[in-house]
């Protein structure tokens, strides 16, 4: 796996998209394989979505969502967890290995925490 | 839509005498309420040249392709065919039915068909389950694994059916060959329409397939039944490989007859659920009802039963909603109303349906009835040891 491979973001609203707007504020860079995807909340999300983005030939799939229960909707990070559950096990069943799927948090508006997780995100892609 | 005569003189449409038997029957007309639907009406839509009216009714995709309607069609017609040919033409034109649990049924299917991913599908294969790389039979998983993982939490058995199967193949000496990179068979893709995805799966799969040398391919899945015999090889490539629902497998003289199966005192009492694929589109409907009895099993039947049964509600994971779960419950008030104990079915996709309606906290009580695959009935029953001679 390559730097270049496609990675897709999913951000909640709240915290994951705040944090991706304060990396742009503040000019700090991550690789343009990225795409990031803004959802309302973690928790609307499904495993259906998660594994249409590895259907369009994304590497990795990270969500990036609330602080554990920071939730904006108080349990839309629990809800995430339980679709991320169902998406790693069909993934799996699919071959996909674990580092291409998973979840996390940054607080909001902490652009560095964003980059760093992503950053760290794609260096786990490629085994580092 | 410009091919639509065509794919109506294929499948008899022409024929249509505006009787309306299909109407009567057809469990779609029965309860869409937000607008007439029917058969014989869609059919009247082809006939009289409209294909974009055909397109707009709601039967076009919400049929179930149950059959139902043909079995009593006095000229003929192959609605459901039509149905799924038509479906084919409109998906090229970018149009498709709406699909349930967010799609993620018809996305596995097309990563299976084009991601061409190293599937890790045999990890249930364990403990005193015996396959093998060179027998004669093949079992034929299907979807099971990933049911299993999308479905467990309404109580689906899942894998519990893949591994009750392997269980019984075993009791009878046979070590079946299982398929480690096995994709979908591409039903719901062929029913729904989805033309291209279907063919990839089913090339995958027949290159496997021969690749294996078995001479029988087994499933417990009808609709992979169904796919294998009938569709690979009408549509895709021929296979030399007889194919068999696990129940038809068991049915041939000298196989099942070796069943050593433990007579309980206390049998539930069952009434049968015929799978539309395995029915009326398979013509299998004795077999089940042979290995019912030999487990000593008292079965009542519904009122519709046989080729008159009722389908589970749903097809090809696409529309799914108001009036499917009222097909389902019409279903669940039917076997409840024989007074079994136990609903018994040989499709997973049947137990799935119902017990997502029977899910509904208030109707919990009012549908309330064990719902079990024949295939892991059969299995927990397995005596020691086969019978030394065939009876």
């Amino acid at each position: 796996m390559n730097d270049r491979a496609r990675v897709v973001v999913f951000t909640c609203n709240w915290s994951g998209y705040s944090g991706l707007e304060a990396a742009g504020g503040a000019r700090l860079g991550f690789p343009a394989s990225v795409f990031p995807l803004r959802v309302t909340c973690l928790g609307r999300l499904s495993s259906g979505v998660i594994l249409k983005a590895f259907e369009k030939g994304a590497a990795g799939v990270l969500l990036l969502g609330c602080p554990p229960g920071e939730c904006h909707y108080q349990f839309g990070n629990h809800r995430a967890e339980e679709v991320l559950a169902e998406a790693r096990q069909l993934a799996g069943l699919l071959g996909y290995r674990r580092e291409q799927l998973k979840l996390d948090w940054v607080d909001a508006g902490d652009g560095e925490a964003f980059v760093t997780k992503v950053r760290d995100f794609i260096a786990g892609l490629n085994g580092k | 839509m410009e091919r639509l005569p065509s794919v109506m003189s294929q499948n008899r449409v022409w024929y249509c005498l505006d009787c309306g038997k299909c109407s009567a029957v057809c469990p779609i007309t029965r309860w869409e309420t937000r607008q007439y639907t029917s058969p014989r009406l869609l059919v009247e839509k082809a006939v009289q040249g409209h294909p974009d009216e055909v397109l707009d009714d709601p039967l076009f995709w919400s049929c179930l392709t149950c059959k139902r309607c043909s079995e009593l069609c006095p000229s003929g017609v192959y609605f459901s065919e039509f149905l799924r040919d038509a479906r084919a033409m409109a998906q090229e034109k970018g149009q498709k039915g709406e699909c349930s649990h967010s799609e993620v049924i018809q996305v596995w299917g097309r990563i299976m068909a084009h991601a061409n991913p190293a599937q890790d599908r045999l990890g249930w294969i364990d403990g005193d389950l015996r396959v093998s790389h060179d027998s004669d039979v093949l079992y034929f998983v299907g979807c099971l694994p990933y049911y299993d993982a999308l479905f467990k939490k309404i109580g689906c058995e899942g894998i519990e059916i893949a591994r009750a199967a392997i269980r019984i193949l075993n009791h009878l000496g046979i070590e079946p060959q299982v398929l480690a990179d096995e994709r979908c068979c591409g039903h719901d893709q062929l029913w729904e329409g989805d033309w291209e995805t279907f063919q990839a799966l089913a090339r995958l799969n027949l290159e496997q397939i021969q690749a294996s040398g078995a001479q029988q391919i087994v499933t417990t899945c009808p609709e992979c039944a169904r796919t294998l015999k009938l569709d690979y090889p009408r549509l895709v490539g021929g296979h030399p490989l007889r194919v068999f629902h696990l129940t038809e497998f068991l049915a041939q003289p000298g196989i099942g007859d070796r069943l050593n199966l433990k007579a309980e005192d206390m049998s539930p009492t069952v009434t049968y659920q015929d799978p539309c694929r395995l029915g009326r589109h398979l013509g299998v409907y004795d077999a089940p009802r042979q290995l019912m009895d030999r487990l000593g099993l008292h079965r009542i039947e519904m009122g519709r039963t046989g080729k008159a049964s009722l389908c589970c509600g749903t097809s090809c994971w696409t529309q799914c909603g108001q009036v499917s779960k009222n097909i389902q419950v019409e279903r669940l008030r039917e076997a409840k109303a024989t007074g079994a104990e136990c609903l018994v079915t040989a499709c997973v996709k049947c137990q799935i349906h119902f017990k997502c309606a029977q899910s509904d906290p208030a109707l919990r009580e009012e549908l309330g009835i064990d719902i079990r695959d024949l295939t892991t009935l059969l299995a927990e029953r397995l005596g020691d040891g086969t019978k030394a001679e065939p009876s």
